[in-house]
């Protein structure tokens, strides 16, 4: 009978000791990364190929060439999240901005957004600099010289939640985004790429 | 008389709007290499330069069998030099490729810099490159 008592107690030691039924922690090789389970919410891989696919539809739509050349001044909008989930817009929106920064043909301006200032220091470092004897003025940005936006980037991720049967739902994710010319307030380019996800009611989407 | 015949040749011009005429888009044709089998074949890849510098390619492909595949495709994107141009847009995608139906990929490059590409398709696992 201590025999068994002892042998249990080694192997309840042996299962604590190596973390018995606790999920290995990886890192995760976001290029290869297919094996990996979706799931019902929104996670990198559908913002990577939600942002590629507008990059995509953008710099196709020719909405994003200058008629005479040079480069558009686009401002970034408001992205509304319409989703049960904690979304922080950014992880789609810098995506695409970079990757029309890197189109050439479009500049972004952090020196207004729908939110105010999105590089408060632009502005800041005028009032504060602008007549302050330590500085050589000469450096300070000059008045007039900020380029006002030509286009405005909106856009909106809805969410729908649907009840395929007892033990199944279907999560729909819109995304939804407008390129506007601030000019004429006129949409030149709109898309819409929508993700949906099938899965266990006892997933949660939030 | 001869000033007629000026006079005629310059209406001529003008009407035909000779000046004017845009140049038609480079056209770049690549042949296939080693990216068909007894699932996929590829029947076509082209590329060619748009007016506003952009590169677009289209490749025209053929499932051969009876049932839906997705194939992933990636285009490397690459400048004058062949050095390959960093973005986004060269992450792997998918087309839908119905039962013994053509599919096209048609996509545009991320840039004015590219002059040239390369396709990889992902099968089973393994990365086949198709260029010539």
């Amino acid at each position: 009978m201590p025999k068994i008592n002892f042998t249990l107690s080694s192997i309840l030691a042996v299962a604590l000791l190596t973390g018995c039924g606790a999920t290995k922690t990886i890192n995760i090789d976001l290029d290869n990364d297919k094996k990996a389970p979706a799931v019902m919410g929104l996670d990198y891989r559908d913002f990577q190929k939600t942002a590629q696919e507008m990059i995509q539809s953008l710099v196709s739509s020719g909405a994003i060439n200058k008629p005479n050349g040079g480069r558009y001044v686009l401002v970034i909008s408001r992205v509304i999240n319409d989703t049960m989930q904690h979304i922080d817009t950014d992880q789609l929106v810098k995506k695409i901005r970079v990757g029309l920064l890197k189109s050439g043909k479009v500049v972004v301006t952090t020196a207004v957004s729908a939110n105010g200032a999105e590089d408060n220091m632009a502005m800041q470092a005028r009032k504060d600099l602008r007549g302050n004897a330590e500085f050589n003025q000469k450096t300070v940005a000059a008045k007039g010289q900020m380029i006002a936006p030509d286009l405005s980037l909106s856009g909106k991720i809805i969410q729908r939640n649907i009840t395929v049967d007892d033990d199944t739902q279907q999560v729909e994710y819109y995304f939804q985004m407008t390129l506007t010319d601030i000019n004429t307030g006129l949409a030149f380019w709109e898309d819409e790429k929508v993700i949906g996800k099938r899965g266990s009611n006892d997933s949660v989407a939030w | 008389m001869k000033y007629i015949l000026l006079i005629l040749l310059s209406i001529v011009f003008f009407i035909t709007g000779c000046s004017t005429t845009p140049k038609p888009s480079q056209k770049i044709v690549q042949l296939v290499g080693n990216c068909s089998d007894q699932y996929i074949s590829i029947e076509d890849l082209k590329g060619r330069i748009k007016n506003d510098g952009f590169m677009q390619a289209q490749v025209r492909g053929r499932n051969l069998t009876s049932n839906y595949i997705k194939v992933e495709y990636k285009i490397v994107w690459l400048d004058e030099n062949d050095f390959t141009i960093d973005t986004i847009l060269s992450h792997w995608s998918a087309v839908p490729a119905y039962a013994n139906q053509p599919f096209y990929i048609n996509v545009t490059s991320p840039n004015t810099k590219a002059k040239s590409f390369n396709l990889y398709l992902k099968k089973e696992g393994k990365t086949t490159l198709c260029q010539k």
